[in-house]
């Protein structure tokens, strides 16, 4: 190799500049050393020479030159120049900001409080929707489904489920047994695993509490390619036969809260759901399991012990019921086969799996299946937050697109202020570069401080926009990790916005003639053109605004629509609860008698004025149906017979305060026993008896059954699920007449706070059973203000956007009039000396910025009218052109603007003719 | 000795000053005035460093790596810093001088042309 290396010359360098820039002082001590000791050796040669010791030293100078020039070659010899020059202008870049710190105040916090707006909702945009589930290759994971027409085999299901686009439906559930066979040998597949995920009842060290389990096939955590962070998975041989492995897998998160990380924990037993199981293994920190990407079950078993957590006695286990479509199943393709082929293949094999294990009816359809994306889990999330998390992503764009706008109005403005520094500066000497990086140094200070704010605001929302998102009562949380990549994309468009329109003044200034921008007369030019790019931003502010402030105004006034909404019972005072008898230890007939052990009981507490307890919550998203024959009609396939009911203590109605209308409620003499009896509301009593009075009707709610049921009572209507659809037809039937019932959810009629009664009920409850746990306790308004949970956090969110943008718009208005009004000081003056009143000033200034606004809002409203009808499904009560919510947010921004142009009106009505005719 | 520029005296040539540099610090360590020095010695005072660019180039090639500096005491018992050539500094030389020479001689070849030559 012939010279010097590239590499070793550039090694050598950094070293060096390193070397200097971390001892500086060190190295400026030895520079002037150095040529001290040059001047001294020439000194003493020129003295030994002859010369006087006087001559000498001054012939050694001369020879010399000055030593500060030779000391600044030195340092740019070493790579120090830059760095002292940047430091200069940083220097200045600081003593520019301090010097106006209203312009400093304004434009950081207007950047912090974007970059921290988007920050925290892209980060919650980016857990929520695009997240992958914490395995290896998660990538590789596929999820099965199954689409099918409406007369699809698949009539009892438990699991996800929805209308497929193409008409018939879609859903990811499948027998256990379908499930089984096809596991032996997929097709293209290296393994199939089977889950399914739900709540139980769990004692963990003498503490009775509702917990989420997976209940997993043996090959689940081979298939996911997860191990235990400490102890063993679930393996093949624990999923051998039912019932044949008495373990659990605790998730990290449960294994913090009750053992305190403590390696004791493998090997104690919990019970769920009555069984004793021993605890195997811990799950890693990260991992949430197959089903979702947000929140880990607490505990994952072998799915072999379901027979053991839940037997319906006159059922039979699931396991073996190849009717009853429940299981979720996972899978990664073999290598080097192709995601189709794998697919034909399975497709081959449900098919014949469901011909040779199912009941196919005449008239059954077969499922189709298709391997999908498996890496988000079964993306329930996606369903629900997607349409919000756009709504929310496209205003924090909005707001970002002011951030942006209000910076380079700020920034041209001063680049207009500072014009003549510039040309000052360029006439004594300063390169166009060097004046350039010197702006850009002010520029990019200005959103380093924007910058850190951000960091801080962003690091705050994160734990807040969870909080809008979940209710209280449910320990569902969504971990919401600080995003750096998103923080610096954010960041990103901000800085380049700054440097852009903080570079824009320094390009202006060197098109200028140095000489003719220092001349009075010629300034005007150059402000004229900035007055006209300033007031395009400005205009684009105000548009911008009035389109976040009309999306805020829609979803609160969708929010009040339905929060207001009067759902047909008494919501005040009335508090909920849920208690879930395991079916192992309550089979039908005991679960029934437990409850209403449990109503007396509650009945009887101090405070409470009333207790009853139904099948389902109302407002709670959730519904049971049911057939609904009238006596002498024929059940018919094509005609969809069934209603919505729910199945209710016998004071149901006077505790929720439901009007009977006819006939009556049930009463304490409707028992197991006695005659079965059912009330029905006035909307099913319109649609399936219309002209006729239906009480005293028989019907059957079970087209398999004969059992007669009579109608005793019309009561009037309520929601039921949501408030978004009115009040369905419903029918009410006593629990205590039902065979089975499960778990029920109490309602109180009481004064007591939730905090009061929660020591109360579970006294009373584990009085009864040690091991069931009092679960979900929340008033009726806290339980519609959950199911409002979305719409509450898109109204909160939009109108904090619309104000932030209402901010940024009056700051904007005000900068520009206030500049306006200063660039025309003398033309005020000449007015006002020739008699215009100081009224009149005022009006034209509040004139300019009118036509100013109104021309922002009418580009506004032109753009909500274009983009509200996109949320039109998200709007509840309300249009998407609602005009009083436009004219409201016009109203806003008029109002707005006027109170931003106030003062600089005053201003300039104020100014004295003498004195402005002598400004400049 | 100090000579003054004059017309008897060659100009330096550009980019030959770390040249020189380098040959006058391989020969044995030198400070900044001894390299100075050494420099008008060898080539017989017939060139003269303006001093101002010396400091500059010598701390332009230690930034580089090409030369090493330390601090040691001069014949005069005063605290000098001295330089040395590195083993990168070494190669350039070689290189650089290997350089020269060929260009000087495809100079000389050309300026010796004369028309019956061609």
């Amino acid at each position: 190799m012939k010279g010097q290396s590239w590499l070793s010359r550039r090694s050598a360098e950094l070293r060096s500049w390193l070397r200097a820039i971390t001892q500086r002082r060190r190295v400026e001590r030895e520079m002037a050393a150095e040529l001290e000791f040059h001047l001294e050796a020439v000194t003493a040669d020129l003295i030994h020479a002859g010369k006087s010791p006087e001559e000498a030293a001054r012939q050694a100078r001369i020879a010399l030159g000055t030593a500060m020039t030779h000391k600044e070659g030195m340092r740019a010899s070493m790579g120090l120049r830059w760095v002292d020059e940047a430091r200069a202008d940083l220097r200045y870049a600081a003593r520019m900001l301090r010097k106006s710190p209203g312009f400093t105040a304004i434009a950081a916090v207007s950047l912090a409080l974007a970059i921290g707006a988007n920050t925290a909702i892209f980060s919650l945009a980016k857990v929520l929707l695009y997240d992958r589930l914490q395995i290896p290759r998660a990538d590789e994971l596929k999820l099965l489904r199954w689409t099918g027409d409406d007369k699809v085999v698949a009539h009892s299901m438990w699991g996800d489920f929805d209308n497929s686009p193409g008409g018939g439906q879609t859903s990811s559930v499948f027998p256990f047994p379908v499930y089984r066979e096809m596991s032996l040998h997929p097709s293209g597949m290296r393994s199939l695993a089977g889950f399914k995920e739900d709540g139980m009842n769990a004692t963990v060290r003498g503490t009775a509490r509702r917990v989420a389990v997976a209940e997993v096939t043996g090959n689940y955590y081979e298939t996911l390619e997860v191990r235990p962070q400490i102890g063993r998975a679930i393996q093949p041989s624990d999923d051998v036969v039912s019932g044949s492995g008495n373990v659990v897998v605790i998730s990290d998160a449960l294994w913090s809260r009750e053992f305190g990380r403590s390696p004791d924990a493998i090997g104690q037993t919990i019970t769920l759901n009555q069984a004793k199981l021993t605890i195997v293994g811990v799950n890693p920190p990260r991992f949430t399991g197959a089903k979702n990407v947000l929140q880990s079950p607490d505990m994952f078993v072998p799915i072999s012990l379901e027979p053991l957590l839940s037997l319906h006695r006159d059922k039979g286990s699931d396991l073996a019921n190849a009717d009853f479509w429940w299981v979720n199943i996972v899978g990664r393709v073999k290598p080097g086969v192709e995601e189709s082929k794998a697919q034909q293949g399975l497709r081959v094999q449900l098919e014949a799996a469901v011909r040779s294990l199912c009941t196919v009816k005449d008239g059954d359809t077969i499922p189709v299946l298709q391997l999908v994306e498996g890496s988000r889990g079964l993306r329930w999330a996606d369903r629900l937050f997607r349409k919000p998390l756009y709504v929310l992503l496209a205003m924090t764009g909005l707001v970002l697109l002011l951030a942006c706008a209000n910076i380079a109005n700020l920034l041209l403005a001063r680049g207009a202020q500072r014009q003549r520094e510039m040309s000052v500066r360029m006439a004594l000497g300063a390169g166009r570069a060097r004046v350039a990086r010197q702006l850009l140094t002010e520029s990019l200070l200005l959103a380093v401080l924007g910058g850190c704010g951000g960091l801080l605001l962003g690091y705050l929302c994160r734990n807040a926009l969870p909080g809008l998102l979940t209710n209280p009562w449910e320990n569902f949380s969504i971990q919401v990790s600080f995003d750096w990549s998103v923080f610096a994309c954010t960041t990103a468009i901000i800085l380049s916005t700054g440097v852009l329109f903080g570079l824009a003044p320094a390009w202006f200034a060197a098109k200028t003639e140095v000489s003719s921008s220092l001349k009075e007369s010629a300034q005007t030019t150059t402000r004229r053109r900035r007055g006209a790019s300033g007031k395009a931003l400005v205009g684009l502010q105000v548009a911008l605004s009035t389109l976040l402030v009309v999306g805020a105004g829609l979803f609160i006034r969708t929010l009040t629509a339905l929060s207001s909404q009067d759902v047909g019972f008494n919501t005040d005072h009335l508090v909920l609860f849920d208690v879930n008898p395991p079916d192992a230890r309550y089979p039908a007939g005991k679960d029934v008698a437990l409850h209403e052990e449990l109503e007396k009981r509650m009945a009887a507490l101090p405070g409470v004025q009333y207790a009853t307890l139904s099948g389902t919550a109302y407002i709670a998203d959730s519904m049971s149906n049911s057939d609904f024959l009238p006596e002498g009609e024929k059940f018919d396939k094509s005609k969809r017979t069934a209603e919505d009911f729910n199945v209710v203590g016998n004071n149901f109605f006077s505790t929720l305060q439901i009007r009977i209308i006819g006939g009556r409620g049930f009463t304490s003499q409707d028992t197991a026993t006695s005659p079965k009896v059912a009330v029905i509301n006035e909307a099913l009593a319109k649609k399936r008896f219309p002209g006729v009075n239906p009480i005293g009707k028989m019907f059957r709610a079970d087209r398999d059954k004969n059992d007669l049921i009579r109608i005793v009572g019309i009561c009037a209507d309520t929601y039921y699920y949501t408030l978004r659809e009115g009040p369905p037809a419903q029918f009410f039937l006593p629990y205590v007449q039902q065979k089975e019932v499960h778990g029920m959810t109490y309602q109180l009629r009481t004064s007591l706070s939730t905090a009061a009664l929660a020591p109360m009920l579970r006294n009373t409850v584990q009085g009864i059973d040690r091991d069931l746990p009092v679960t979900d306790l929340r008033t009726q308004r806290e339980q519609i203000n959950a199911s409002l949970q979305i719409e509450r956090a898109l109204a909160a969110l939009t109108s904090g956007f619309g104000v932030l943008a209402l901010a940024l718009a009056c700051v904007g208005i005000y900068g520009i009039m206030a500049y306006s009004v200063a660039q025309r000081m003398n033309e005020i003056g000449i007015r006002l000396a020739l008699g215009a009143q100081p009224a009149q000033v005022r009006r034209m200034v509040l004139r300019e910025s009118t036509w100013l606004t109104l021309a922002g809002i009418a580009v506004g409203v032109g753009g909500a009218l274009a983009c509200t009808r996109l949320v039109r499904s998200m709007l509840y009560g309300v249009g998407p052109n609602d005009p009083v919510t436009i004219m409201a947010g016009m109203a806003v921004l008029v109002a707005v603007a006027l109170l931003a142009t106030w003062i600089p009106a005053r201003r300039a009505a104020a100014v004295q003719p003498m004195q402005a005719l002598r400004h400049e | 000795m100090v000579a003054k520029p004059d017309d008897k005296q060659a100009d330096l040539l550009q980019g030959t000053l770390d040249l020189l540099i380098l040959k006058a610090v391989s020969l044995g360590p030198l400070h900044g005035y001894g390299v100075l020095l050494r420099i008008q010695q060898i080539s017989g005072e017939e060139l003269v460093i303006q001093q101002g660019s010396l400091y500059p180039a010598l701390y332009r090639l230690e930034h580089q790596g090409a030369i090493a500096s330390e601090w040691g005491d001069s014949e005069n018992n005063r605290r000098a810093k001295y330089y040395r050539l590195t083993t990168a500094g070494r190669k350039r030389l070689e290189a650089e001088t290997e350089k020269w020479n060929r260009m000087a001689g495809i100079i000389a070849g050309i300026l010796r042309t004369t028309p019956e030559s061609l």
